[in-house]
């Protein structure tokens, strides 16, 4: 484990090293653009009662400047005109276009988009648990139902279509009611794949920074993360159940009914609860090896919800959040600042890898402990 | 064991649905979207379809390679080599893959700027080769797990003291001829995972960063499409629906730009997903 987080710090520490030698670059290149205007326009544009938008003010100070200096008249012209040229790029250069901001990472910047930051970490974490929980339930419930042989919603309105022994009336209502559900679930699972901004988009014209509820929404239910993760974790339960211990379990009488309504079977409420437990039954089992094999893919699934985050906040311009200040940043090519962001969301990641790693760590010696203990789980 | 019929095969099933649907999709928009934002719709769809293709070729290609010179790096001893390598590999498994191809679109434009990426092809490929290097991952993971598996077995040295070179007992006796159905279910994934990248990175090109990095310097994809007014204010008519449900049929007449291309986004990555999850189930590679 030792080793795992030494590689951990090592890639931080070098990556760290690089954004900031490149940061650094970035922010000395400014400054020498900065520093490459000619001291003397510097210094008239620094002169706080003129305004040289105002061609009285421009010919004052030309007249002014030939009356020091008489002899230098084309001197004065050539001054003028650079100083026409820098206000010029002044009023159209992107580069410039950051309101009253002062360009590269200033103390200012540095503390606002700190508090970014943070929001972006508390939504990401809340996201992550809630999202997290939901692919294990939804997991938990699809491989119930097939292991309780349930057929789909289209099969069943198919079913009672063809059943001749129901009385007509209430087999219109009844497949009536299982294509209703067909047609639902159908909806859900194009509302689940959609992308984020197809959402939002169909709700709302205008994203506030207000929004960090519905952003947690659709964190949660776009961009594919939860259907994904859900059918991931059913496949884990799908290849655990196939193991041979199951066989052994129910050789030794564990219970193995998934029906929901009898005692020794796996009810709904079990199934949805925050800590799931089965007692006495080989689910219990199948549950416990899938979650410790589904530990690792957080890894995968950390990157992933930070994609799906950045694509919110970015589609949506939601002002205020940390993605959005980057896409502005781009847009104005303060690149020192972007490159912040990013490192910014690389330590993210990577402390949620450190986290999984020491789960993992934690779980595998808890069970080998029940091992050595003469019980185990598997 | 007798195969299922092609019929019967719900991954097949789904491909059916997915091309089904799509050609339903695009006669009623023959039928009823005007020729303008038709010719755009197809041309968005055709441009997304080549570059989510491409992905998947050039991923094959760095995954391959490069879980191949991971493999030589660890059984040649050179511990330097392969942690160098995998240090770089991991650098790429951090950054999240949006922000990545972002940062690698504003390289782009400024190569579109400078005329070295002139053509639309050349775009095209350059835009599937940003989005492949956030990508290949999934390929190098799975072809080394494929060759630590087959490794442990005893055909491997069997062959090995057989005199068959080890580059071939790999590339061809693991991977083509023993892994066929892995490569197929991940190259279904990676199309899956190109189109969803791509539309969102374009969408969030052109809304946000439509001064810079122009969409006009970047060939028309669904994305791209879904981001114009046009197709936004098509979208939002989907929520008059929830109050007024008579007025859905409006929806396939009037606003069939936004929505022609929504659905043909959410229909392809729910398709693809379906494919790939059927796939698995059939030929039991969980």
């Amino acid at each position: 484990m030792t080793k795992r987080v030494v590689e951990h710090l090592l890639a931080i520490v070098v990556v760290g090293a690089v954004f900031g030698v490149l940061i650094a670059r970035m922010h000395e290149e400014e400054s020498a653009r900065r520093t490459a205007l000619d001291p003397a326009v510097q210094e008239a544009l620094r002169l706080p009662f003129l305004d040289f938008g105002d061609p009285l003010d421009r010919a004052l100070f030309r007249e002014t400047l030939d009356a020091l200096a008489p002899h230098h008249r084309s001197r004065h012209n050539s001054l003028l005109q650079k100083i026409a040229e820098v206000r010029r790029e002044q009023f159209t250069t992107e580069a410039y276009k950051t309101g009253a901001e002062e360009r590269g990472i200033t103390s200012v910047k540095l503390l606002r988009v700190g508090a970014m930051y943070l929001q972006f970490i508390a939504i990401y974490v809340l996201v992550m648990a809630i999202t997290v929980y939901a692919s294990e339930t939804l997991g938990v419930y699809r491989f119930v139902r097939m292991k309780q042989k349930k057929s789909s919603s289209l099969t069943r309105c198919l079913e009672v279509v063809r059943d001749v022994r129901l009385p007509h009336a209430r087999r219109v209502v009844e497949a009536a009611r299982h294509l209703a559900l067909a047609i639902a679930k159908g909806l859900l699972s194009m509302v689940l794949f959609s992308p984020a901004y197809v959402i939002a988009y169909s709700f709302k014209t205008r994203f506030d920074t207000d929004s960090v509820v519905f952003m947690v929404v659709l964190g949660v239910l776009s961009n594919g993360l939860l259907i994904t993760y859900a059918h991931k974790f059913t496949t884990f339960l799908v290849a655990e159940s196939r193991k041979g211990y199951v066989e052994t379990a129910l050789v030794k009488n564990l219970f193995h009914s998934y029906a929901a309504r009898i005692p020794d079977g796996i009810p709904l409420v079990a199934m949805v609860r925050l800590r799931k437990r089965f007692p006495g039954h080989v689910f219990h089992h199948i549950y416990l090896n899938a979650h410790h094999q589904y530990l690792p893919a957080l890894k995968e699934h950390a990157s992933l919800l930070i994609s799906g985050l950045v694509i919110i906040e970015m589609a949506l311009n939601i002002q205020g959040h940390l993605s959005y200040e980057m896409l502005k940043n781009i847009l104005y090519r303060q690149y020192d600042v972007v490159l912040l962001i990013a490192f910014g969301m690389y330590l993210l990641v990577k402390g949620t890898e450190v986290t999984v790693d020491l789960m993992m760590e934690r779980e595998a010696r808890r069970l080998e402990n029940r091992a050595s203990m003469g019980g185990n789980d598997r | 064991m007798k195969a299922a019929p092609v019929w019967q095969r719900k991954d097949t099933l789904w491909l059916a649905v997915w091309i089904g649907g799509l050609t339903v999709l695009g006669l009623w928009d023959v039928a009823f979207l005007n020729r303008p934002a038709l010719l755009r719709l197809a041309s968005a769809s055709w441009n997304t379809a080549i570059i989510g293709c491409a992905v998947v070729v050039c991923a094959f290609v760095f995954g391959w390679s490069s879980a191949l010179a991971l493999h030589a790096l660890d059984h040649a001893g050179r511990r330097w080599g392969y942690f160098v390598v995998t240090f770089f590999l991991n650098l790429i498994r951090s950054v999240p893959q949006v922000v990545g191809i972002l940062l690698g679109y504003v390289v782009l434009t400024l190569l579109i700027r400078e005329e070295m990426v002139g053509s639309q092809t050349t775009q095209l490929m350059a835009i599937a080769l940003v989005i492949s290097i956030f990508v290949f991952l999934e390929v190098t993971d799975l072809i080394l797990e494929r060759i630590r598996y087959f490794r442990k077995l005893d055909f491997f040295d069997a062959m090995l003291v057989s005199g068959v070179r080890e580059s071939r007992i790999i590339n061809l006796d693991i991977l083509l001829r023993n892994s066929r159905a892995h490569l197929v279910h991940k190259a279904i994934q990676l199309f899956g995972s190109s189109v969803f990248l791509l539309c969102s990175v374009d969408f969030i090109v052109s809304v946000g960063l439509s001064t810079d990095v122009s969409l006009a310097n970047f060939p028309p994809t669904l994305g791209g499409l879904l981001a114009t007014m046009d197709s936004k204010q098509d979208i939002l008519a989907i929520s008059t629906v929830l109050t007024d449900p008579l007025s859905a049929p409006r929806l396939l007449l009037e606003h069939l730009q936004g929505i022609s291309t929504a659905f043909t986004i959410v229909f392809t990555l729910l398709c693809v997903f379906r494919m790939s999850s059927a796939f698995v189930a059939r030929r039991r590679l969980e």
